[in-house]
């Protein structure tokens, strides 16, 4: 039986500028070993990796130094170490997938959900001109 | 007021009239609230929207999950 879309409203970051500022953000639940924690990512369609900000990683009780796979970003988060974190994630009612991150040293960056691996995970339809996206896990 | 407005505008040098264009896109980017990039500033852009390397270490330590939980 197919698996049915769920739809999320854009996010306005900023009210006084409204439409300008929303963008789509994704509520989920992250868990690492015992730690659960609620987020939510950014998705960023441009990104090649999934981005973990150093401190929801921490939050997760993940340890930087267990981390031996070193990440190398581009861009601004080329200048932050960045190592790789495979953590469990749900998004709404749908079955819970494993996501790959790279978790970066960098706190004041947003969860960012990429091409590797949240869009191999999750097909994602935008609607802009409507402040909606619908998204459902990819059909195997 | 515009008639009158044109002719002068169109007697402007070319680098004045680049200025009154820029100087007409933030009036109207400031009238509708909408912020838009200043000169001289830095802004930061945290889409890292060309890190295959850091893609390929990703997939390949899902790779490698995969096959210790299956072993």
């Amino acid at each position: 039986m197919p698996v049915e879309a769920r739809r999320f409203s854009f996010v306005e970051v900023d009210k006084s500028l409204g439409v300008a500022s929303s963008l789509p953000y994704l509520p989920l639940t992250l868990s690492y070993q015992d730690a659960s924690l609620s987020v939510s990512g950014l998705l960023d369609t441009g990104s090649t990796v999934n981005v973990l900000p150093y401190d929801i990683g921490r939050q997760l009780g993940a340890v930087w130094d267990r981390q031996t796979t070193s990440v190398r970003l581009t861009g601004n988060l080329a200048r932050f170490e960045a190592r790789s974190l495979i953590v469990s994630a749900t998004v709404a009612e749908f079955e819970r997938v494993r996501l790959a991150f790279a978790w970066t040293r960098a706190d004041n960056v947003p969860l960012i959900l990429g091409q590797v691996n949240f869009f191999l995970e999750f097909d994602v339809c935008f609607f802009r001109s409507q402040k909606v996206f619908e998204i459902k896990p990819k059909e195997s | 007021m515009i008639t009158e407005l044109l002719p002068k505008v169109q007697a402007l040098p070319r680098a004045d009239k680049l200025r009154l264009m820029q100087f007409l896109v933030f009036e109207f980017a400031r009238e509708e609230g909408i912020t838009l990039l200043q000169p001289d500033e830095e802004y930061p852009i945290w889409t890292p929207y060309d890190a295959f390397d850091a893609a390929d270490t990703l997939l390949n330590a899902l790779k490698e999950e995969q096959i210790t939980y299956a072993s």
